[in-house]
């Protein structure tokens, strides 16, 4: 009977000086994996296009998923569409204003409706999302996987830790953050679909 | 020479309709850059790396057309001024 208790407590203290205390997992991605895409579906034209330069922390404690705190930070400069004109034209002071307004945020102030399967959490993340300037309380749906001791795997053994990756798709309205309120919105739809794919990293110490 | 424009709108029009056809008939706008999606192994993440690569748009044949036209009227034009 004794091995049994010691070898689950054991299991119970590694479990919990593993997961039991907040992690800080850092976006900041040199593989450039790490994006955001948008999609922008008007009745004449669909503009789609993404963003690289995400970086921000998310402090995640697995035995309080629901105090998640955080915030993602989008580079609006490294938004990029494939035409040249539309590019210049979206960075220009009528659309995102970039030079000005150069960072898109999401700050998480918490998690609700937790479903929990295994390492994978859906739930709806709540916070401000902050785009050319303007600041919106929102909420979108997110998929958040911890995959422990991935990170090793990623770096070709250099680090060691552990992954976090969040999926999110949410919708945001282009009038509500002032972007180019004149465009007509049978060629620019004022619904913008913004889709996150991101992965962060928590390092051993 | 009475004919010089004409065939010089011909050429523009069918080499020009050939080249955009060529590099694949693209009926949106001009691309300079194409997205190449793929997977990170470890996270699954799917993503976008961008290839600097010119995909003429429906901005060339409209002026490649329009240039034809132009030089098809000119040599028109030249034609009716010579019978006049």
């Amino acid at each position: 009977m004794k091995p049994i208790i010691i070898t689950a407590l054991a299991t119970t203290l590694t479990l919990v000086s593993a997961f039991g205390h907040p992690k800080d997992f850092d976006f900041k991605d040199p593989k450039g994996v790490n994006n955001a895409t948008f999609k922008l579906d008007a009745p004449l034209e669909t503009i789609t296009g993404s963003a690289n330069g995400v970086s921000g922390i998310l402090t995640v404690n697995a035995e309080d998923p629901e105090a998640t705190k955080g915030k993602i930070i989008i580079d609006a400069k490294s938004l990029h569409v494939e035409n040249p004109v539309m590019k210049e034209h979206l960075h220009g002071k009528e659309w995102i204003d970039s030079a000005a307004h150069g960072e898109i945020s999401f700050t998480v102030t918490g998690l609700k409706n937790l479903k929990q399967s295994g390492n994978v959490v859906e739930a709806t993340v709540e916070g401000d999302f902050l785009l050319k300037g303007v600041k919106k309380t929102i909420s979108a749906p997110a998929k958040i996987t911890l995959l422990p001791d991935k990170l090793a795997d990623r770096t070709s053994g250099k680090m060691k830790g552990d992954l976090l990756v969040v999926r999110s798709t949410f919708t945001i309205k282009r009038s509500d953050f002032k972007i180019n309120t004149e465009a007509s919105t049978d060629k620019v739809a004022d619904e913008i679909e913004i889709s996150l794919a991101i992965a962060g990293a928590a390092p051993e110490k | 020479m009475k004919s010089v424009p004409v065939l010089l709108g011909l050429l523009v029009i069918i080499a020009g309709g050939s080249w955009w056809a060529l590099r694949g008939a693209h009926t949106g706008w001009t691309k300079t850059s194409v997205a190449i999606e793929k997977i990170d192994e470890i996270t699954e993440i799917p993503y976008v790396e961008y290839e600097k690569r010119l995909v003429p748009g429906i901005e060339f044949p409209v002026a490649f057309g329009g240039v034809g036209a132009a030089l098809l009227a000119l040599g028109w034009w030249r034609n009716c001024k010579r019978k006049a």
